[in-house]
């Protein structure tokens, strides 16, 4: 009787989400993954092709690879040095120091800001002539940039961008550094250990679920990156901005090829997975997990 | 460094650095609100200004007065408070079942829900879009609404974590007291979650506050238009009133700013009990 | 949530309820259109004025505030759903790929009823086949913008505005040179004359791909062959053409950093902005920026376009069309020949965002008057810009593909050569061989 009203409501909570993941997941995916078969612009009727756009995909089109090479070498700089800089910053942020709500709130901000304004935004701090930042360089004495005109800057400016809103994954990474037991340090401590020895020991080991967590977060959001090179550079100049969500946004909505749109989609679909099991995999030699966590 | 810096010179080499990364938070957001209140011609001047020779404070009524700020501030707001409801109702209810009631099948949901976390917002945007037409959603709130009751891949992730660390005596004294689930999830589980519930509401409020392709793709009617949108307008069209684009920009970002301050100390006390781990 | 925002969500479904249970009397059009704020006051005012002028006739007009891509991307939303506007804009680069799938109404039979066509622009037309799939919204061409004050205090003369007798190309050159100067005062060529300081340069010409077609013409140069079936970018016209355009950048030093042809419009420095500040003297770019000049306070002046071998100008404008799939043809018709007609929506004529495409507008004094006797138009607006029209070609847009070609092979190239990392000559010949690989020249639309 117990068992059977257990279930019975456990039923009745979940309905909602296997409504939701039917309505709003399963059936959409299901459509992607078949229009991908087909040819398609969205204004005729699908023409069936089988893997047609898959092997154009391989073998014709010749900015599925630079979209992947953008892809890979904008979540490879980017992800490290969010993960470092949050982590440091959220080092800095769990200091029990007077004012630490005001700096809290700050290093916030800019993840507050819509990205359609934050991208206009540094589109005017990178502008050449009157930008904020060739304006410091050249105060320096040092040469001033084209920040996103040209190619082989345009990756590391896009990169810096997406430091200044790591306040996100700044915030979880607090968040956890505030569930690390006192206990634990306070024995460090006792110990004699300085401060490194106590990161070492303590505090990455405590944290490393956490890091865990915002790498695959950081990796999902990577691969994903649309928004700032839509906005900023549009792929350019020569494709080198061209990320692999543009590529197939343009794909889509561009050029009306809906059918090769979702074969795209479907592959950054298993690529997303097959990293993310990557790390997963790999995680089970770093992340350290409570023993009583099974 | 929970601990508590003892020496004089390690609480300045603090101060220093928190001041450096404020800076490189800050400067943007200075750059913004000097652009706001610059007339249009400073904003380009050679070399640069830091600082306008008279504040434009007029810019900001300005805004109001081109585009009908005031309607999509209301709409927005509306938005928004409905997407905290669904949220609130639905995630709580189905992290409780998830964490703590035994029923076949919990543990695939659970995956598959974490699973459409790494699921790409264009692959499902169009077809979802064609089930709104089914159901005759189009030009209403409800396509950016209604997918709020039904539960949110992060948030479930957030509480399921929280709730399975509360230990399960609570809920068998309740039973045997003759509490039904309902009543234990809302009299003994919920009021535990109080700061995770405040991350849920910040979080919503920044991604309705800030969502541009739902109402771009779902409303058609401008009567039902989002500050987002209201933005996109002015971002597309005005090019050279980037003063505008600026007070507009400052007008849209500052309540979430006070939202965030107002909610910070729960907030990052919620993510802490939701604990990402494991 | 506050039991006032239920009641107002409440409110806004059940006004749209009542809105859509009104049209079992009245005949309802949707007009769906893009444009800046202003455009959008416009719009809405010439749908009321059409209301007050046929009774029984109700328009809800539909204002998008995204343009481009996103137009694009919300056209197929709706009509995926069945819930297309009556009529509306359409951009102009895709038409012909919806026109192949019948989205819109053949509006021949009306213009041939309503003896239209002859009164209006030829170019303003757009044709497929034997029908009439849409209309040019308005005119727009190329022009070319200087800020008078700055252009007398270096001493340099005023262009010519007879579109037929204008500047030469290399004597414009020497004039940018004359202008642009470094915050030492020296100009380029001087020794000591210092690209990274310079405050205020010779020209900005605006270099996203239609801006290239008068260039491209006026030196005898073509983009595509007629046919569609090849590509002609590698002809040695069309590349001295845009060597020129690149060597304003990277050998006069008269031009700053060209940006992207790829680039958004979104959140640039605003070119006018400058010229009115006297950072740049002269500006290349659309008709359009008229009406953001207008709420600007410098003498502007209009000149003719430098001419290379010949006069050039290009007609290029969004376009109105009628969905097939409209309840009231006839209706949006009627609706569709009142926005076209300048008389009824004259604001965005006189104002400077359009130009019209009547052709009475272009002849007849008392018309012209109607729409360039204001300050918005500078004087030799008409000789410069509206003259040319003679000579105004089209955008090519029934090509196949031509989109894709542009944006996936040429504007990569041209970036190379905007930033001066390689010549012209190269870029484009190897272009149009990855092009002519591609199996994308497929020809005209039908």
């Amino acid at each position: 009787m117990r068992i059977r009203k257990e279930t019975l409501w456990g039923w009745i909570l979940v309905s909602p989400l296997a409504l939701g993941l039917t309505i709003w997941v399963a059936f959409p995916l299901g459509v992607a993954v078949s229009m991908s078969l087909f040819k398609w612009n969205m204004i005729s009727t699908p023409i069936f092709i089988g893997l047609q756009n898959y092997w154009f995909m391989l073998f014709g089109d010749h900015l599925f690879w630079q979209s992947l090479k953008v892809m890979l070498l904008f979540t490879i700089t980017s992800v490290p040095l969010q993960m470092l800089l949050a982590f440091s910053a959220a080092l800095l942020l769990n200091a029990k120091v007077k004012g630490v709500g005001v700096f809290r709130t700050i290093y916030y901000l800019p993840a507050l800001i819509p990205t359609m304004v934050s991208t206009a935004l540094w589109l005017f701090l990178y502008n050449p002539q009157y930008g904020l930042f060739n304006f410091l360089l050249d105060k320096l004495g040092l040469p001033t940039q084209r920040w996103l005109t040209d190619s082989s800057l345009v990756i590391m400016s896009l990169v810096i961008m997406s430091l200044w809103s790591v306040g996100n994954v700044v915030v979880i990474f607090l968040a956890g550094l505030q569930g690390i037991p006192k206990e634990l340090e306070e024995a460090c401590v006792i110990d004699g250990g300085n401060y490194w020895q106590r990161l070492k020991a303590v505090i990455l080991p405590q944290m490393s679920p956490i890091i865990f967590y915002n790498l695959v977060m950081g990796i999902i959001g990577g691969l994903q990156t649309f928004t700032q090179p839509y906005i900023m550079t549009n792929g350019g100049p020569s494709n080198a901005s061209l990320t692999y969500m543009l590529h197939l946004y343009k794909q889509a909505f561009n050029f009306s090829k809906m059918g090769y749109a979702n074969a795209l989609a479907v592959v950054l679909l298993l690529m997303t997975i097959a990293v993310s099991l990557l790390v997963f995999r790999s995680s089970k030699s770093w992340v350290y997990y409570e023993g009583e966590r099974k | 460094m929970s601990a508590r810096a003892k020496t004089k010179p390690g609480r300045a080499l603090i101060y220093v650095a928190l001041t450096l990364g404020a800076v490189f938070c800050l400067l943007p957001f200075a750059w913004q609100l000097r652009s706001s209140l610059m007339t249009m011609s400073e904003i380009f001047s050679y070399p640069p200004k830091a600082i306008p020779a008279e504040a434009q404070w007029r810019n900001y009524p300005e805004v109001f007065r081109i585009i009908p700020f005031g309607r999509y501030y209301g709409n927005t707001v509306i938005l928004v408070a409905w997407n905290i409801i669904g949220v609130l109702f639905s995630n709580v209810a189905i992290a409780f079942a998830l964490a703590r009631l035994r029923f076949k099948g919990r543990k695939l949901l659970f995956a598959l829900s974490i699973g459409t976390l790494m699921i790409p917002n264009s692959v499902t945007m169009i077809p979802t879009f064609i089930e709104w037409s089914w159901l005759g959603g189009l030009n209403t709130f409800l396509p950016l609404i209604v997918p709020s009751f039904f539960g949110n891949a992060f948030f479930i992730f957030l509480l399921v974590q929280f709730f399975r660390t509360i230990p399960f005596d609570y809920d068998e004294a309740a039973l045997i007291d003759g509490a039904s689930y309902p009543r234990i999830m809302v009299q003994i589980i919920l009021p535990m979650a109080r700061p995770i519930i405040a991350v849920m509401i910040i979080f919503t409020f920044l991604n309705t506050w800030n969502d541009f392709m739902g109402p771009l793709l779902y409303l058609n009617d401008s009567k039902l238009y989002t500050l987002a949108l209201g933005l996109k307008s002015l971002l597309s069209s005005y090019n050279s009133y980037w003063h505008l684009l600026m007070a507009a920009a400052m007008l849209v970002v500052m309540p979430l700013v006070i939202v965030f301050f107002v909610g910070q100390k729960s907030f990052i006390a919620g993510l802490t009990m939701g604990g990402i781990k494991g | 949530m506050s039991r006032r925002a239920k009641l107002s969500v409440f409110a806004a479904l059940l006004a749209l309820g009542m809105a859509m249970g009104l049209s079992a009397e009245n005949i309802k059009l949707t007009f769906m259109f893009w444009g800046s704020p202003a455009e959008q006051t416009a719009i809405t005012k010439a749908c009321k004025d059409f209301e007050a002028a046929n009774p029984g006739i109700n328009v809800e007009p539909l204002y998008a505030v995204y343009s481009g891509a996103e137009y694009d991307a919300k056209m197929k939303a709706m009509s995926e759903s069945d819930t297309l506007p009556d009529c509306g804009y359409f951009a102009s680069e895709t038409i012909y790929s919806y026109a192949s799938n019948n989205f819109f109404l053949d509006l021949s039979p009306y213009v041939k009823a309503d003896n239209m066509e002859k009164d209006y622009l030829s170019q303003a037309w757009i044709r497929s086949g034997s029908k009439i799939i849409g209309a040019y919204t308005a005119a727009e061409a190329q022009v070319m913008y200087y800020n008078k004050d700055t252009l007398t205090k270096a001493g340099v003369p005023l262009p010519p505005t007879d579109y037929k007798k204008a500047w030469s190309w290399d004597q414009a050159v020497k004039y940018w040179t004359k202008l642009t100067v470094d915050t030492k005062g020296k100009h380029p060529g001087e020794a000591g004359f210092d690209p990274k300081h310079v405050a205020c340069f010779g020209i900005n010409h605006e270099v996203w791909f239609s801006m290239l077609y008068p260039r491209v013409w006026g030196n005898n140069g073509e983009i595509f062959s007629a046919d569609g079936k090849d590509i002609l970018i590698d002809k040695p016209e069309t590349i001295k053409a845009i060597q020129q355009l690149a060597d304003l950048r990277n050998k006069y030093m008269v031009m700053s950093s060209p940006g992207l042809t790829e680039y958004n419009s979104t959140g640039k420095t605003d070119p006018k902005v400058l010229l009115q500040n006297g950072q740049v003297a002269f500006y290349v770019s659309g008709a359009w920026e008229l009406l953001d000049f207008a709420k600007m306070d410098f003498p502007l002046g209009v000149g003719a376009l430098p001419i290379s071998a010949k006069p050039a100008q290009l007609y290029l404008s969004g376009v109105n069309v009628v969905f097939q799939k409209t309840k009231h043809p006839a209706e949006a018709w009627k609706l569709q020949k009142w926005m076209m007609d300048p008389s009824k929506t004259t604001d965005l004529y006189s104002g400077g965002l359009w130009m019209p495409t009547k052709k009475s507008w272009y002849e007849n004094k008392a018309d012209l008057a109607k729409w360039l006797d204001n300050p918005a138009h500078p004087k030799g607006f008409k000789e410069a810009v509206v003259d040319s029209m003679a000579v105004a070609r089209n955008e090519p847009l029934n090509i196949k593909n031509s989109n894709q070609i542009i944006s996936e092979f040429i504007n990569p190239e041209l970036d190379k050569v905007w930033q001066g990392k390689d010549t012209a000559e190269n870029a484009m010949k190897r272009a149009a061989a990855a092009i002519r690989k591609s199996g994308l020249l497929e020809g005209l639309w039908q």
